[in-house]
């Protein structure tokens, strides 16, 4: 039943995902064409000449096409058979970096290719970490719910979020986190998960409540959580002690963790980020890197949410059906930085307002919930928590792109996925959307 | 199956967690666009580019020896915006510490609230979070610079949040002095020479593209699209603001002693027709006087001052002389051709001349004498009152001069009975102006002079267009017609209506009386309104200002007679612009006193070149002065030049003599002085004494050796 056999490749294809992916791309150009058009140009001369960044943003998606063409046309039993081999390779990519690295905008986490395009390694080790995890946890002899499994796992997903971090590239190490989401899937035990939003909670908790009212509040649910338990205290005493220790950990962090976190660890402007987001002003004289340049003479600027305020303004002024399009005057004003890649969606939320964004929203949630359906119509173990993994990536990066252009996450540098300018990015996805859908092709073919 | 609940559970959690935070997003993003929608599109108007106007200095209004009659001056509107992040700052630690102190300070500056009200007031925004709360209404520049001294204002606007509306208001600095003249600038509506050299004075607007950042700060986008506005030129008039004062307190004097109505007085200089004073007082309904109409510029029943068209009629129609007899009676009524005519006093004898009859103002000797030269063809009598201009507007720079009117004179008996009743002033609308235009020309010999009122317009010191006297017409009666009018009019003030108010005067006056019984508006006929007037030119024998007052009375005022009512005003003027102006008539004179260089001079100009000069020409030269100023004097002392300290300082006037052009030139405009010179060489006479405060704009002329 190969393509080798002359048989029809399309056959098994999951033509929605298809169709999905070629809507998306499509709105991410026009998207794109809608924050750098200017009029007076011909669109379509502009279009066609590749120096503007939707043209170049055209000749990305032709060269997907073929990558894409290329993908399914090729053996779904490639990548099993690589995958560690791949991870391996992606790994070293992330690593040269260091050495032949080119520094944009602050992070050495490009290699320089030929025609004056960057090679972003980390976006394309996504890709290689979601085989190499779907490798390693469909192993037969791998048994997810023990510890030691769970933690190579976890070790395989964060190596190159690690990496990531050392090029100064936050955002894209975040990513990585949403690995979490297919082991959860697997079989990892919820209270990791629990714990990890507990912590987030308390984090967020800290920043907007005063801090010796969230003691208090602690402390009493402490003493609830003490009197209700009160039996089952008595008859095993280290539950006391078990919850006191809780209670300690919590207050250490809210008194002492988050505010030396926030001070030493973050710089400036990333402590700024997250406070804004929950509507407060960051004291930037507290920090130490701040202090740091201070020292050095050098003139500390203080970081504002600017990009948020102008991106809120975007979507704000967009309304119920949108300035139209074209007609956004904060997107034609250029006011909204880095609009063409990380606040794409502003342009589309002032275009097309509320019922635009709707749509758009529906269009990414359809796309998850297809991918979702898909892993889970898998017989393979492989297949399927490789679906997890795409499905987890581009939620992640949905959620976190849209949500801090709207202001409930912190500006994180990271792209939207299939819509933002960036050769990089649109290959990454490609290439992950492709291959699942491959591999969905071939879901009757064997058990892997 | 354990493990596929298991697994089916942690399925639906993912389905869950996703559909969670879309529905957080969506309701995010629903938050953003409708509740906040409004906000953050204004936030987006604001931050867009749009044209703003810059506003043009409008210019100023002189009087002819450099008075400012009217100008531009700031005043301003003192917001607060509550809400400003510096006074909030620190939960308002800054507003806390400076309310009770500011609350103090602006109590004592405006005086209108107590401090605790003040502070009351501030609290009560500030809790409200007012972004905009009106403190103060225009209070001036003085004021306001007194405001920024105070504490929280002091911070500056971010800090204190408090935000100074600028505009500009126009101030006559003298006040009712000519205002109804000077005129109005406002938006709904401008009179006067605010109106009619408004395209002057206003300047053209520039425009710029800014762009709002912050709190409302605009920023220029881009300086090539900036089109600077160009002020407004000043305009000079011929007003004097000496004679202007004489003519308003005569006639103001006069006007609230016979509480009349209202009354006009012009000034004219006879040789060019330059108004040199123009006031117009209407009464109040609380009984005071104010600038309130131009009557100048009003066509009334003029009354007997007519007489003169009507005797330079007759006069040029050949027909008569100014002695021939006329039969008027002892009766004081008589039917003259279609009418009857009554004179309101019985005259001394039955047969007057002519000359009588005008000197006298007889209704029914004038008459008679029209009725007799025109009655056969009466549009005659219309063509030379055309000829006098009697028929059209003098063509005054002033807005809203009225149309004369004249009633139709055709053979038929209506037509004569207009005719007769013309000659000696009723039926017939003229303006004040224009009958003194009239006179005018009588006055000077033949010659009708445009009465005007701007002289020139000036643009930063430097005369943009100079108005000069514009004669209307010459020769329009005979020199005879003329020196037998001249004499008329002399007869008036030597023994006719005006014999005993001119009685003792050192100068000679010529001139005519008139009164007029006025129905105007809801007054008829009967209801004893008049208008006194007197039109006259002095000194007779040479003459250098023709005057006209004209009063309206209250109704069955008692004194309503030209001569009676109007005459003493007339008689005021006169007198005091003879004693000021016409007895020393030659141009005044700076007084120059030249003397050889060598024996006694006195230069200033620049330390440096008056060292590096003396070094140069090898002259040994002392220095007195501490060498701190940039200005040094030179004098003689003991046989050798000394250098001494010169300190010119900005707020008054500095000694400019013994300066060179460009030196004095330098520290006059320094100082924001308009400068005018006349001759060349050193500075030997300045018309603002040396140590008197000077302001902004003043003008001084200089007077070179």
């Amino acid at each position: 039943m190969s393509t080798s056999n002359g048989v029809n490749i399309s056959k098994g294809i999951d033509w929605t995902m298809v169709l999905l992916y070629a809507i998306l791309v499509s709105i991410g150009i026009l998207c794109i064409f809608m924050v750098e058009y200017r009029s007076g140009t011909s669109w379509v001369t502009s279009f066609l000449t590749g120096k503007t960044n939707y043209s170049k943003q055209l000749l990305f998606a032709g060269i997907c096409g073929l990558i894409a063409i290329f993908i399914l046309l090729s053996d779904s039993k490639l990548y099993t058979a690589f995958a560690n081999l791949l991870y391996a390779f992606g790994i070293l990519l992330m690593l040269l970096t260091f050495v032949i690295g080119k520094n944009i905008n602050g992070s050495r986490s490009w290699i320089p290719l030929a025609g004056g395009f960057n090679l972003q390694p980390a976006e394309l080790c996504k890709i290689f970490a979601a085989l190499a995890l779907a490798k390693f946890i469909s192993r037969q002899d791998i048994d997810f719910s023990k510890p030691k499994s769970q933690i190579i796992a976890a070790v395989i997903a964060l190596s190159p979020a690690a990496l990531s971090i050392l090029q100064n590239e936050t955002g894209l190490a975040l990513v990585y986190a949403s690995f979490f989401i297919v082991m959860f899937r697997e079989g990892l035990p919820p209270w990791i998960l629990i714990v990890g939003f507990s912590f987030g909670a308390l984090v967020v908790a800290t920043l907007v409540v005063e801090p010796n009212l969230l003691a208090i509040i602690l402390t009493a649910i402490a003493g609830l959580t003490i009197y209700v338990m009160r039996r089952m205290i008595k008859r095993n005493k280290n539950l006391l002690v078990f919850i006191l220790l809780i209670w300690a950990v919590c207050v250490g962090v809210q008194r002492f963790a988050v505010p030396y976190i926030f001070n030493n660890v973050f710089q400036c402007y990333q402590s700024q980020r997250i406070y804004s987001m929950v509507g407060k002003d960051y004291d930037c004289s507290k920090n130490r890197s701040a202090k740091n340049e201070r020292a050095a003479d050098k003139a500390v600027k203080k970081p504002d949410d600017y990009n948020v305020r102008q991106s809120k303004i975007a979507i704000g002024s967009g309304g119920i059906v949108g300035r139209g399009f074209l007609k956004g005057t904060q997107t034609r004003g250029k006011y909204v930085p880095e609009q063409h890649t990380d606040f794409i969606f502003t342009s589309l939320g002032e275009a097309f307002g509320f019922i635009g964004c709707f749509v758009f929203l529906g269009i990414y949630l359809l796309m998850l919930f297809r991918i979702i359906t898909i892993a889970e119509r898998q017989r393979s173990t492989f297949s399927r928590v490789y679906a997890y993994s795409v499905a987890s990536i581009m939620f992640f990066h949905i959620t976190v792109n849209v949500c801090m252009t709207i202001g409930l996450f912190p500006i994180i540098g990271i792209p939207l996925p299939l819509i933002s300018y960036g050769g990089s990015s649109l290959l990454t996805f490609t290439i992950l959307i492709f291959i699942l859908i491959r591999l969905d092709a071939d879901r009757q073919m064997v058990l892997r | 199956m354990e493990v596929k609940r298991d697994i089916l559970w942690r399925v639906y959690l993912c389905y869950m967690v996703v559909a969670v935070v879309c529905v957080l997003i969506i309701g995010k993003a629903f938050y953003i666009q409708q509740v906040q929608g409004r906000y953050w599109r204004s936030m987006s108007d604001s931050l867009h580019q749009h044209i703003e106007e810059i506003d043009a200095e409008r210019g100023t209004i002189y009087s002819e020896d450099g008075q400012m009659l009217s100008t531009s001056i700031p005043q301003f509107d003192i917001y607060i915006d509550f809400a400003a992040d510096g006074l909030r700052d620190k939960s308002g630690k800054r507003f806390r510490e400076n309310v009770d102190s500011l609350s103090i300070c602006l109590s004592a500056l405006f005086k209108d609230h107590t401090e605790a009200e003040y502070r009351k007031l501030l609290k009560d925004g500030y809790r409200e979070k007012d972004r905009y709360f009106l403190l103060k209404r225009k209070i001036s520049f003085r004021e306001y610079e007194q405001l920024r001294a105070f504490p929280l204002v002091r911070l500056g606007k971010n800090k204190s949040g408090f935000i100074a509306e600028v505009r500009n208001i126009r101030l006559n600095p003298y006040q009712m002095l000519a205002f109804r003249t000077i005129g109005l600038d406002r938006d709904s509506f401008k009179v006067g020479l605010e109106m009619t050299y408004d395209s002057i004075l206003s300047g053209i607007k520039g425009k710029r593209l800014v762009r709002y950042i912050g709190g409302g700060v605009s920023v220029p986008v881009d300086d090539e699209l900036q089109v600077e506005s160009e002020n407004g030129k000043d305009i000079i008039t011929t007003l004097d603001v000496h004679i202007q004062d004489i003519a308003e307190n005569a006639l103001m004097k006069t006007m609230v002693q016979s509480e009349s109505a209202n009354g006009t007085c012009i000034v004219m200089e006879t040789k060019t027709g330059k108004i040199r004073a123009i006031a117009n007082l209407g009464r109040r309904t609380d009984g005071s006087y104010w600038e309130d109409y131009n009557y100048a510029l009003r066509a009334t029943e003029p009354g007997s001052t007519i007489k003169l068209a009507t005797l330079l009629s007759v006069l040029s129609d050949g027909g008569t002389t100014i002695n021939d007899p006329v039969e008027v009676g002892m009766a004081g009524n008589t039917f003259v051709g279609v009418r009857n005519i009554v004179d309101a006093e019985p005259h001394p004898k039955a047969v007057l001349s002519v000359k009588e009859c005008f000197a006298h103002s007889s209704n029914i000797g004038m008459g008679k004498i029209a009725f007799k030269e025109f009655a056969s063809r009466p549009d005659r009598f219309r063509t030379y009152l055309h000829k006098f201009r009697l028929d059209t507007l003098t063509g005054i720079d002033l807005l809203g001069e009225e149309k004369p009117r004249l009633p139709k004179m055709s053979r038929n008996n209506e037509g004569l009975h207009a005719m007769v009743t013309m000659s000696f002033g009723y039926a017939i609308q003229v303006t004040p102006l224009q009958t003194l235009t009239l006179y005018n020309a009588i006055a000077n010999n033949g010659v009708m002079m445009k009465p005007y009122l701007v002289s020139s317009v000036v643009n930063d010191g430097a005369v943009v267009k100079q108005f000069e006297p514009t004669v209307l017409q010459e020769n329009f009666v005979k020199p005879a017609v003329i020196k037998d009018a001249q004499e008329c009019m002399r007869a008036v003030v030597t023994e006719g209506t005006a014999m005993a108010l001119f009685k003792g005067s050192p100068y000679t006056v010529a001139g005519k009386t008139g009164t007029a019984n006025v129905a105007d508006g809801k007054f008829g006929y009967d209801d004893g309104v008049y208008q006194a007037s007197f039109v006259g030119y002095f000194p007779a024998d040479n003459p250098q200002y023709t005057c006209i007052v004209v009063i309206k009375t209250k109704p069955h005022a008692i004194v309503h007679f030209g001569g009676a009512l109007a005459g003493p005003v007339f008689r005021e003027i006169s007198d005091r612009l003879y004693a000021m102006y016409v007895k020393q008539s030659a141009p005044v004179q700076m007084a120059i006193i030249s003397k050889p260089d060598s024996n006694y001079y006195s230069y200033t100009g620049m330390r440096k070149e008056m060292k590096a000069l003396f070094n140069t020409l090898q002259i040994s030269s002392a220095d007195s002065g501490a060498g701190n100023s940039d200005w040094a004097k030179v004098y003689r002392r003991q046989d050798k030049p000394t250098v001494a300290d010169f300190t010119v300082g900005n707020k008054q006037m500095p000694q400019l003599e013994g300066m060179g052009l460009k030196d004095a030139l330098y520290a006059c405009e320094n100082m924001g002085l308009k400068v005018t010179v006349k001759g060349r060489g050193k500075v030997a006479g300045q018309s603002i004494m040396a140590g008197q405060p000077v302001a902004k704009g003043q003008i001084v002329n200089l007077q070179l050796n």
